[in-house]
């Protein structure tokens, strides 16, 4: 009887400790493969040449003020409920852990796809409570829907006539262009903190 | 929920019912405080499984710490103090069941079970896989519960009658509980990064990053667990101080 029950907790605990959930073992393979836990795109275009206007009401030249940096650019919303607080958190928290050399290196751009209701103000506060070194830049919708299209990501759905706390469908990816350019990384909603910590360093420094 | 809650009082009902009438004055005293204890079992239950602790546990790790407290830690005891005097009899004489009763709840099998539940529930990779389901929620609910139960039940149960575990040796036992809660505490608290991927990709709750949370959760389990251990330790003190009393008999005066 007790051999049994010994080995019924050993059976448990190996089953326990080999269970491994999927998408860890998918950024994993990744890395493996390419060095990076994101989804690596080789061989692609030069990071995109827009101008916007940032939080504060200047102008914003996004190749100009990215060049020979780590760009980390997000479109999304700051009413968004899920992909984007956890987007902007997760990049926050890891940057943190960085060299303040490292953190110099990089910039995060996040474009709102919503500038009815992103203001100025608001973006500087909701970026602000993530890391007050974000960039959050404004357009108008065309101005944002074309530079996503640019990019092969779907223009955003804003779902106005849902009232004014309406949702805005948008891409979830937020895209890496590492300083000497010449590849991207696609990071979808779902990558952890994890992924950053290992990720970041190599893009900082490919 | 509320059918849990339901099938609590309805089992009580039933064990109040299977007391045998032989009950004297002091039987009536102890069920009428294990009303209490039972009352108190379920609603930590109900606290820890209904909103808001059930429903934040899903999006926070320190909710979900708190139901693990509330449904492994303090709904047990309780709920096994609440069980009639007469139903204990009952089982005492049933050989069959105080035979498996003896084995299973032997407190280095409950002890070790509880530790294994305890150590496989809080894995990252069984936490986000069941906690996304409902019933891999219900699943680790049960876990916890029916793993308390087996963890208490040497320190609480009266039956099978067990002389050599006696108080010092359940404060042992006990103790022992604290410091295994170390471990996972030191994980949870220590970690550089989030482990749950459920927790850290979660829509944000209050100010509490992945990090903090994963940290309240890491102190809620040393101190609550510690708070709810150590008052178990001290009541079996002062239990054993009492006995220990009235053994050697009232002191004489001059």
């Amino acid at each position: 009887m007790r051999l049994l029950a010994l080995t019924a907790c050993v059976a448990v605990l190996s089953v326990a400790c080999r269970v491994e959930a999927p998408e860890r073992t998918q950024a994993e393979e990744r890395a493996r493969s390419t060095g990076y836990r994101g989804i690596f795109l080789p061989d692609a275009d030069a990071r995109p040449d827009f101008v916007l206007t940032d939080m504060n009401g200047e102008t914003f030249d996004f190749r100009r003020e990215t060049e020979g940096k780590l760009a980390l650019l997000f479109f999304g919303y700051t009413y968004c409920p899920d992909v984007c607080p956890v987007h902007m958190a997760s990049i926050a928290a890891v940057k943190r852990d960085l060299s303040v050399d490292e953190q110099r290196g990089m910039r995060v751009v996040f474009v709102t796809a919503d500038p009815r209701r992103d203001t100025p103000e608001r973006l500087v506060s909701w970026l602000g409570n993530f890391d007050p070194d974000f960039v959050g830049l404004r357009g108008t919708e065309a101005e944002v829907d074309s530079i996503m299209l640019g990019l092969a990501l779907p223009a955003a759905i804003r779902d106005t006539a849902a009232g004014p706390d309406y949702a805005v469908g948008h891409a979830s990816q937020v895209i890496a262009f590492p300083p000497g350019d010449g590849f991207r990384v696609i990071y979808p909603f779902g990558t952890r903190q994890a992924d950053w910590k290992h990720d970041l360093p190599r893009l900082l420094d490919p | 929920m509320w059918l849990l809650v339901a099938l609590l009082v309805a089992l009580f009902w039933l064990l109040g019912r299977a007391s045998d009438d032989s009950a004297g004055a002091a039987d009536a005293s102890h069920d009428r405080k294990a009303r209490w204890a039972w009352f108190g079992g379920v609603l930590a239950l109900w606290v820890a499984l209904d909103w808001p602790v059930g429903a934040l546990s899903g999006y926070l790790a320190s909710a979900h710490m708190l139901q693990y407290l509330l449904t492994a830690l303090v709904a047990p005891p309780l709920l096994l103090l609440g069980v009639p005097g007469g139903a204990w009899r009952r089982l005492a004489s049933r050989p069959v069941a105080v035979r498996i009763l003896r084995f299973v709840t032997h407190p280095l099998i409950a002890i070790a079970i509880f530790q294994l539940i305890l150590f496989y529930t809080h894995l990252p990779s069984v936490v986000d896989r069941l906690m996304v389901t409902q019933l891999g929620s219900l699943a680790i609910d049960t876990l916890w519960l029916g793993g308390g139960m087996l963890f208490w039940w040497p320190v609480v149960a009266p039956v099978p009658d067990r002389p050599r575990f006696g108080y010092p040796l359940k404060m042992g036992y006990l103790f022992l509980s604290t410091v295994l809660n170390t471990m996972p505490y030191a994980f949870l608290t220590f970690g550089e990064l989030p482990f749950y991927g459920i927790y850290e990709l979660a829509p944000p709750v209050g100010i509490l990053g992945a990090r903090e949370d994963q940290q309240v959760a890491g102190l809620l389990m040393k101190v609550g667990g510690g708070v709810v251990l150590w008052t178990a330790i001290t009541i079996q003190f002062f239990l054993w101080f009492n006995r220990e009393g009235e053994a050697e008999g009232p002191v004489p005066t001059a």
